[in-house]
């Protein structure tokens, strides 16, 4: 059953977001899900109560302890996986039909590059299938090679993944999701395995992308400061059953700098975050 | 005053990597490498037969069976060209087949669990012993040799296939499912290329298994053609030469057949992690 979240309505959208100007992105709501896995003769209960309200172009963080649901939540949204109560529109549509009009743009943990397919082909590879579903037009070739050119690929076109390090693999698989043209973008631990250098410099190359393009993004992280230099909001998710329990709002100005990690606001943004992720891991 | 600070050229010697082999010199002795294997073995083999008066009729020496068969080229390609025909045609029939097979067994688990002990039947049972069934069926034909090549290389290349089919890439597979990719979509941008290692892998091995299959064809399957037919004559004949050329002759076409399919296979997989060992793809001689 769906239970209130403690201290009010901590995951309705802040009134404003400091959101791009050229915002393409999509409202996205989330009310009162909840989701069970079957585990053998018994259940497991992964979600309850979900409600979140997602502006467009707002770009929101869900961060929390292993098994407290943020991946399943980032799949029920993308209509990857099914949920048994509440509802979940995608500018208005279902997950399914969201995913069947190529309304969302996917990129998972890996860089999941296709080895046989060069830079400029994974990039357009999710708009070569469905072509008839989508409503959006994908990413021109300019367009494309503008944003490779904005993450450092410009010279590595023709390039395979396997002469890639890790770190432009990764990039490669930041454009492919925002070439899609989906106005909403759902990213699941992208820079998880990545090492802090690179991860550090890819944060601030995914904000010149997303400020560039203003999609609605969900991102999925474990890094608070990631969470914090990214976000506009930042949703502190609980486990057993994983739920919502603290929301943060990112006050700081856009567009966000190195500077800004210095920033007296910054830091308490981000006492707060984990101050909220100790209380969950004290329960 | 300079004292203490090392000299000038033995600082600049510090700082340069220790001396390595020309790379060129290091390619060529790779290029030479498995014909100095060949050169040794053979060698051993002929230095054995002279100097312990091996008889002829056990173990002729390998410059003999080289002669003969320059003696008679056109008798080892007419009988060649049959053999090849036969296996050629099997690798096709069972690679088709098993495409076709490992397809749907990979989309169906129904498919795939009644697949199952058709395929547990046919590896365990020695397959050598169809060929007489298949002379029954078939006649005094092509056919008998080139089903028996196809039943031995369609095990190996439907369960290699069907390995590769499955074992996609969960997280490149969801991402084409976010997106509402066809299953026919995600078989062309993604299980089917990302199974060729496992084809090719089992198309190597397949290579020798058609051989072997056309061969046992033609010495089971009453067959009066082909290098089968030739080495179990000379057999019965005691025409030692004559076994001894075409086991040779079978042996080249072996080696040739699978250096073109590693040819195809460097360039088809060039962006594999196999096509990175030293030398290339791992059946490059």
């Amino acid at each position: 059953m769906p239970r209130p979240i403690p201290g009010g309505s901590p995951t309705a959208a802040p009134t404003s977001s400091g959101s791009p100007t050229a915002s393409i992105g999509a409202p996205v709501s989330i009310r009162g899900v909840a989701k069970w896995f079957r585990t053998g003769r018994s259940f497991l209960h992964a979600l309850d109560g979900i409600d979140i309200e997602i502006q467009p172009g707002e770009f929101v963080s869900l961060i929390g302890p292993s098994g407290c649901g943020k991946s399943t939540l980032l799949r029920v949204v993308g209509g990857l996986l099914p949920y048994e109560q509440g509802t979940v529109e995608v500018d208005g549509n279902s997950p399914a039909q969201a995913r069947d009009t190529k309304q969302i743009g996917f990129a998972p943990q890996t860089p999941s590059l296709l080895g046989w397919r060069t830079v400029r082909r994974n990039v357009t590879l999710l708009a070569e299938v469905n072509r008839r579903g989508a409503i959006h037009p994908p990413l021109g070739e300019r367009e494309i090679l503008e944003l490779l050119e904005t993450v450092g690929l410009g010279d590595f076109l023709d390039r395979l993944p396997k002469e890639l390090s890790g770190g432009m693999q990764q990039r490669v698989s930041l454009v492919r999701c925002f070439a899609l043209g989906a106005p909403v973008l759902l990213m699941d631990e992208p820079f998880s395995a990545l090492d802090e250098i690179t991860r550090n410099e890819m944060r601030y190359l995914l904000l010149d992308l997303w400020e560039r393009t203003g999609h609605t993004v969900i991102f999925v992280t474990h890094s608070i400061p990631e969470a914090v230099i990214l976000s506009d909001r930042v949703l502190v998710m609980a486990t057993k059953p994983g739920r919502v329990v603290h929301a943060e709002h990112i006050d700081l100005p856009r567009r966000r700098s190195v500077a800004m990690e210095d920033d007296e606001r910054y830091l308490a943004h981000m006492r707060s975050v984990r101050r909220a992720l100790g209380e969950v891991s004290a329960r | 005053m300079t004292v203490g600070t090392a000299p000038p050229d033995a600082a600049e010697g510090a700082r340069q990597p220790p001396p390595q082999r020309p790379q060129r010199l290091r390619r060529s002795a790779m290029t030479v490498a498995p014909i100095v294997g060949l050169v040794v073995v053979f060698g051993i083999w002929e230095f054995y037969v002279r100097v312990f008066d091996i008889s002829r009729l056990t173990l002729p020496t390998p410059t003999s069976i080289l002669v003969h068969l320059v003696d008679e080229p056109g008798f080892y390609w007419r009988h060649a060209q049959v053999t090849l025909y036969e296996a050629a045609l099997g690798y096709g029939l069972a690679l088709g087949a098993s495409l076709i097979v490992a397809t749907f067994m990979a989309h169906s688990r129904f498919i795939e669990r009644a697949s199952m002990p058709v395929i547990v039947l046919l590896q365990s049972t020695p397959v050598a012993v169809l060929a007489p069934v298949f002379l029954i069926w078939f006649g005094f034909t092509y056919w008998p040799k080139v089903l028996v090549a196809a039943v031995f290389c369609y095990i190996p290349f439907t369960i290699n296939e069907f390995t590769g089919l499955r074992s996609v890439d969960p997280n490149a597979y969801e991402l084409l499912r976010s997106v509402s990719a066809s299953r026919v979509e995600i078989f062309r941008k993604l299980r089917f290329p990302q199974s060729l290692p496992y084809l090719f892998s089992a198309g190597r091995l397949c290579v020798g298994l058609s051989l072997v299959g056309a061969v046992i064809g033609e010495m089971f399957g009453g067959s009066t053609e082909g290098l089968g037919n030739t080495a179990r004559v000379g057999q019965t004949r005691l025409l030692i030469d004559q076994l001894w050329g075409s086991i040779f002759v079978l042996a080249c076409i072996g080696v040739i057949a699978n250096l073109l399919l590693a040819g195809v296979e460097t360039r088809v997989l060039r962006w594999h992690s196999s096509q990175d060992l030293p030398g290339g793809s791992a059946t490059t001689l």
